[in-house]
């Protein structure tokens, strides 16, 4: 289908326009219908058309720019697809959640598509600019939604250290944004990427602010600390939303920005950027294993899924550091697999909350008796983020660890020790999954009730337990599409 | 014709698996006909299989297909089977033995009600893990396999875990012991995974990761030497935890909470088997490196006397067992290690003395897997009599039994063969597979390394101690005076149960005779300049009954065998002896250790779980408190305000920034240093 004769000019903007509509009709739908059921629908409505706008354009595979400064290409289309996913199987949910408000049904819905058109600006703009405006649009609407939980103090305070701590990330950024334009003259991500080379230490200073800036969002270690008191305190849609998809942005962001700089370095053998790559390396390190290791010590489930979301983030941090097409196509199928797992396990503990199950790991046990779909289904979820074949988690895993080996490609890196480093951190990470596992299915819980949970839960986890099967026993589903995105990059 | 099928041979326990789970419950015995069922059409068509590749005429050269799976960089991984002698064994007697067990669990586990679906879907898809992985054609496919049949046992092993038959106790030392089976196995298998990556970096130019193109000699000799080894000591480390392989040893006797089945489906048929059966399967990668082997040769002779040392003063009958496993397990591997010593060290070498060297060793591939297919009998028939003594007496104490043998005159002889068997009694079969065993780790120490006689030592001691152990279990339990639980006896198991005992006996006798009919030729391993290829060897038939009825070495284990159930006879049954003399009525020093396990148990608990979880917790701790106390000292004042809301919850808000603006500051102080190191300013 051509879409230049609805679109015109705007054809590579068509998914986040048509959102961007949404997210302003939203209100005015709640304000006149008073149904939060039917805000809902149109919501979802207006989420699925987009998604479906996008995987023709994807599949299309034709690139369109607006305006010299946002570039539809396939990369842009596979993140925008995960940002649609992450969104659809929020919004999915937020209509049954107990957590999400009863208040300001309009203004919830308006605010979580808001925030999607965000992420998506973020993933098609050639501009450090325009990347800065999406990512604060997503930040501050993710700032309100993240204290609108009903009747939980948590919600208020989250909220509030989320503002702080985002703000002062915020003005990091920008302040690395200005020296860069001091430096260099430019935002223009394509005309940077060869001057940011001529390093010298207030580039290194800006970069840094501006690695500080966006590891913020991706909550890489050490900036990593507001993640588990705001995954815990808000509801579980928006945790949702926030470990899933705001992540990605962060991580789209580093790929846009950094990566292109390493191409262009290493088409020129500039040394600088080997610096930088190192820097990256350390940061997924430590990131990884902070992650793991804390997540042992955690009894609170949404607490310990923050601290292994970190971890996670850590192994995709590899992708900067080994720089290569291949290990981006892995890190972005890695980003998929990671949206199913870790959002399914996200919707299990919302399910199991409107059931009046609590957050604590104690809480559930017993839990295979008392429900055997969201048992089973939390196994899968976390055995597949332990890495345990054949679920998805194994199969991204496999490709992002071969990535930092470097035989694949046929290229040996220097690599290898990152490589095993992650390698060990995923064999930690299986021991505090397991106590969840064993919690579930070995011990003994204090009533053998039966458990009823919202049919729309039941759909969500379904699609997530359906995807993190299916990508694992059959990779090439996406992983063709990224290897197109990393195509697209290189 | 049928070998184009060979992937319905994992694909029917899987469907069954599917069918048990979802509507199973609605299905007589709840599933357990269709597990059967499945389990037996899985040994019909390995059997047509095996005859078929056989007499076939690609025999002895691999029969393999692929289709592709999926494609990563120029990789192409691909889904397959691979078909030769080794998988036509291992198939077989897998599929045959758990068979029998299915159908035992029938009587066994009768009383479980609704209960019974999980169990049987369960062991269906550890079925299914083992089929798969014995017919896989490449590493990735067999460690997807690997991996969930630990997965399996991980469940099966806390089946007790909810309501266990011996109360609440029970439960959760079945849930621990399934999670430290889980764990431990794990450790072994990120080696694996590791392994595997490398040998991925090491043959990338091959373009995949299957069997047929990595056992070329040419594609071996293009690799680095060094990574090769390399690799392959870690893809060993996976051996080491699945097999149980000392010092990761110490979860299988923990796994003796799950159902007597599941510990017999483990020990015989499947699982610790798996470990073995890599590393024959990766056999022509292992020899290439003569100190791989060793390592190899030395982690086995050690398995098999620690763990026989272990059983000799256990009082219960399921753990006795357990490590006799263990110790078992560590003959195949010194038998695989002995004689890849002896190959590799002739391939380095070259000529006509390098051939004979290589003729000699490979006799050690046919010992280890010979071995590993009578333990399978002996072993499954072993565990399933001792189901049977638990089912009709209730307890596992060996102390509370005796006197069985009149109440349960099946289980008692049908006992007795296998205690023969595996006690290496002569003309049963772990009297041929054992002195095999022997006579290669022997061979290796006269022609290779001293350290293979040291080894060898080890061996022989450990069947001495072996023939001990099992005797004094067998007489324990069914000789001498009844005890508290044998007056509760509720007589002979259902005929479910003792006609798979019965069957099994006959084999557990007689699958030494297998070698003399063409066996030895099936599992040989050739080494020639062009492939390394399993089967198709010569049969040495009869010349076996020479070999070992004229090697005086032979003699030497039959007495030592013999002394041990004497010793076993007068100090359990006579009691002429009394084995209080020798332990100081267990205050001695030694039977205080063997009770203790050596305290390998305490050891793995001080080392990973408590000072995991302590440096868990430390982490945390530094991460919440201590970062934040002190950048709070340095840089409070940056950031201000907040104290209203920050007490709440576990972390102070102008705490996290001042840790970002302190990670700030040493990134930046990094990253100039990094980019001065590089030069680029």
């Amino acid at each position: 289908m051509d879409f230049t004769s609805v679109f015109g000019d705007f054809t590579a903007m068509a998914p986040l326009i048509i959102l961007l509509v949404g997210a302003l009709l939203l209100p005015a739908v709640q304000f006149i219908g008073k149904r939060p059921t039917a805000t809902w629908a149109v919501a979802l409505l207006f989420t699925a058309v987009s998604l479906i706008v996008n995987m023709m354009m994807l599949t299309d595979g034709t690139s369109y720019t607006t305006l010299d400064m946002y570039t539809y290409v396939a990369f842009t289309g596979i993140m925008v697809l995960l940002f649609q996913v992450v969104l659809f199987l929020a919004i999915l949910v937020s209509n049954s959640s107990v957590e999400t408000t009863r208040l300001h049904v309009g203004a919830y819905y308006a605010l979580l598509v808001g925030a999607t058109t965000g992420m998506m600006f973020v993933a098609g703009s050639n501009d450090l600019l325009t990347i800065f405006v999406g990512v604060e649009l997503t930040s501050i609407s993710s700032y309100a939604m993240v204290s609108m939980k009903r009747k939980d103090p948590r919600a208020a305070e989250a909220g509030v250290k989320y503002v702080i701590i985002g703000g002062l990330s915020t003005a990091l950024t920008i302040y690395g944004i200005s020296m860069v334009y001091g430096l260099t003259g430019t935002t223009s991500l394509s005309a940077m990427s060869t001057l940011v080379l001529d390093m010298n230490w207030m580039m290194a200073v800006a970069l840094v602010c501006m690695i500080a800036g966006y590891g913020f969002k991706i909550a890489a270690v050490p900036f990593h600390m507001w993640a588990p008191d705001v995954y815990e305190g808000a509801s579980s849609p928006v945790s949702l939303f926030l470990a899933t998809g705001s992540k990605k942005m962060g991580l789209s962001v580093f790929i846009q920005v950094f990566l292109v700089t390493f191409i262009a370095g290493s088409v020129l053998g500039a040394e600088a950027t080997e610096g930088l790559q190192y820097l990256f390396a350390i940061i997924a390190a430590l990131t990884m294993t902070v992650g793991n290791i804390v997540a042992i010590a955690q009894t609170n489930i949404k607490r310990m899924l923050a601290y292994s979301s970190v971890a996670q983030a850590g192994y995709i941090l590899i992708i900067m550091a080994v720089a290569s097409e291949y290990a981006v196509s892995a890190g972005l199928f890695h980003m998929f697999t990671h949206v199913f797992m870790k959002g399914g396990a996200f919707l299990v503990v919302g399910a199991l909350i409107c059931a009046g199950i609590g957050e604590k790991i104690s809480d559930y046990r017993g839990l295979a008796k008392r429900s055997p779909f969201m048992a089973a289904a939390m196994m899968l979820f976390l055995f597949s983020l332990a890495g345990i074949p054949p679920l998805a988690g194994f199969t991204s895993k496999f490709f992002l660890f071969s990535s930092a080996i470097g035989g694949v490609d046929g290229v040996t890196s220097q690599w290898v020790w990152l490589a095993f480093i992650a390698i060990l951190n995923s064999a930690i990470s299986l021991y505090y999954y397991a106590r969840v596992v064993k919690a579930m299915y070995v011990e003994k819980g204090s009533s053998d009730e039966k458990i009823v949970v919202p049919k729309a839960f039941t759909v969500a986890i379904a699609i997530c337990v359906l995807f993190v099967i299916v990508l694992g026993v059959y990779p090439q589903l996406i992983f063709d599409y990224c290897e197109l995105a990393a195509a697209a990059i290189f | 014709m049928f070998i184009e099928y060979t992937w319905l041979v994992p694909l029917i326990p899987m469907l069954c698996f599917l069918i048990i789970g979802l509507v199973g419950r609605k299905t007589p015995e709840k599933g357990g006909y269709i597990a059967i069922a499945g389990a037996l059409l899985s040994f019909i068509i390995a059997a047509l299989i095996a005859y078929e590749y056989l007499t076939g005429d690609a025999y002895p050269n691999p029969v393999t297909e692929q289709i592709a799976w999926f494609q990563i960089g120029d990789i192409t991984l691909n889904l397959g089977y691979y078909v030769d002698g080794l998988t036509c064994m291992m198939m077989l007697f897998s599929s045959f033995i758990s068979t029998l067990i299915f159908v035992y669990s029938i009587g066994y586990m009768g009383d479980q009600g609704p209960r019974k679906t999980r169990y049987y879907a369960e062991v269906s898809l550890f079925l299914t893990g083992m089929l798969g992985l014995i017919v896989s054609s490449n590493f990735l496919e067999m460690f997807i396999f690997w991996e969930v049949m630990g997965l399996c046992s991980y469940l099966l092993i806390g089946f007790w875990s909810f309501r266990h038959p011996e109360g609440d106790a029970a439960s959760a030392n079945a849930a621990s012991a399934a999670k430290k089976a889980f764990l431990v196995t794990r450790l072994g298998d990120v080696c694996l995974m590791a392994g595997l990556f490398v040998l991925l970096g090491e043959f990338h130019s091959l373009h995949s990761l299957d069997y047929v193109t990595l056992f070329d000699p040419s594609s071996i000799a293009a690799a680095d030497p060094e990574m090769l080894s390399l690799g392959m000591l870690l893809v060993f480390g996976g051996v080491i935890g699945k097999s149980a392989q000392f010092p990761l040893h110490d979860w299988l006797p923990d796994a003796m909470a799950g159902p007597t089945t599941v510990s017999s489906l483990i020990h015989a048929a499947t699982m610790v088997k798996a470990g073995v059966y890599l590393t024959a399967r990766a056999y022509p990668l292992f020899i290439q490196n003569a100190d791989v082997m060793l390592f190899v040769g030395i982690i086995g002779g050690v398995t098999a006397f620690i763990a026989a040392t272990m059983a000799l003063n256990n009082m219960n009958i399921k753990k006795v067992l357990a490590y006799s496993t263990i110790s078992q397990l560590g003959y195949m591997i010194l038998a695989l290690g002995a004689g890849g010593y002896l190959v590799a060290l002739g391939m380095d070498m070259g000529g006509a003395e390098g051939s004979a060297l290589v003729a000699a060793g490979v006799a050690g591939y046919t010992a280890g897997c010979f071995h590993m297919m009578n333990h399978a009998f002996f072993k499954a028939l072993l565990f399933m009599c001792s189901g049977s003594v638990i089912h009709a007496v209730g307890t596992e104490d060996m102390r509370e039994m005796g006197g069985l043998h009149k109440h349960m005159k099946i289980t008692s002889i049908t006992m007795l063969l296998g205690s023969l068997s595996i006690a290496g009694f002569p003309l049963f079969s772990g009297f041929w597979s054992k002195d095999l065993v022997l006579e290669i780790a022997m061979e290796a120490g006269s022609d290779g390394t001293v350290w293979f006689t040291v080894l060898w030592i080890l061996a022989v001691i450990t069947a001495f101690m072996t023939a001990f152990y099992m005797f004094r279990m067998w007489f324990m339990t069914f000789m001498g005076e009844e005890g508290h639980a044998s007056q509760h006896c509720h007589g002979e198991s259902p005929k479910t149960m003792t006609v798979p005992l019965m069957i099994l006996s006959v084999f557990a006798v007689l699958s030494g005779f297998f070698i003399m009919f063409g066996l030895d030729a099936m599992v040989s391993f050739n080494v020639t300049d062009t492939a390394f290829i399993v089967g198709g060897g010569h049969s040495e038939g009869f010349y076996y009954f020479e070999e070992l009825f004229t090697n005086p070495y032979t003699y030497l284990t039959i007495v030592l065998a013999l002394l041990g159930i004497g010793i076993a006879y007068l100090m359990y049954v006579k009691k002429t002896v009394d084995p209080g003399r020798f332990n100081r009525n267990g205050e001695s020093w030694l039977y205080k250790a063997l009770s203790k396990r050596w305290w390998f148990p305490d050891m793995y608990n001080q080392i990973s779980w408590k000072f995991g979880y302590g440096i868990a917790k430390g982490v945390n701790y530094v991460d919440r408190q201590v970062i934040d106390g002190t950048v709070n000292g340095l840089s409070g004042a940056v950031v201000g305000g907040g104290d209203a809301v920050s007490k709440m919850q576990t972390g102070h808000v102008q705490d996290y920034s001042s840790v970002i603006l302190l990670g700030v500051a040493i990134l930046s102080v990094a990253m100039v240093a990094i980019a001065m190191f590089f030069g680029g300013m």
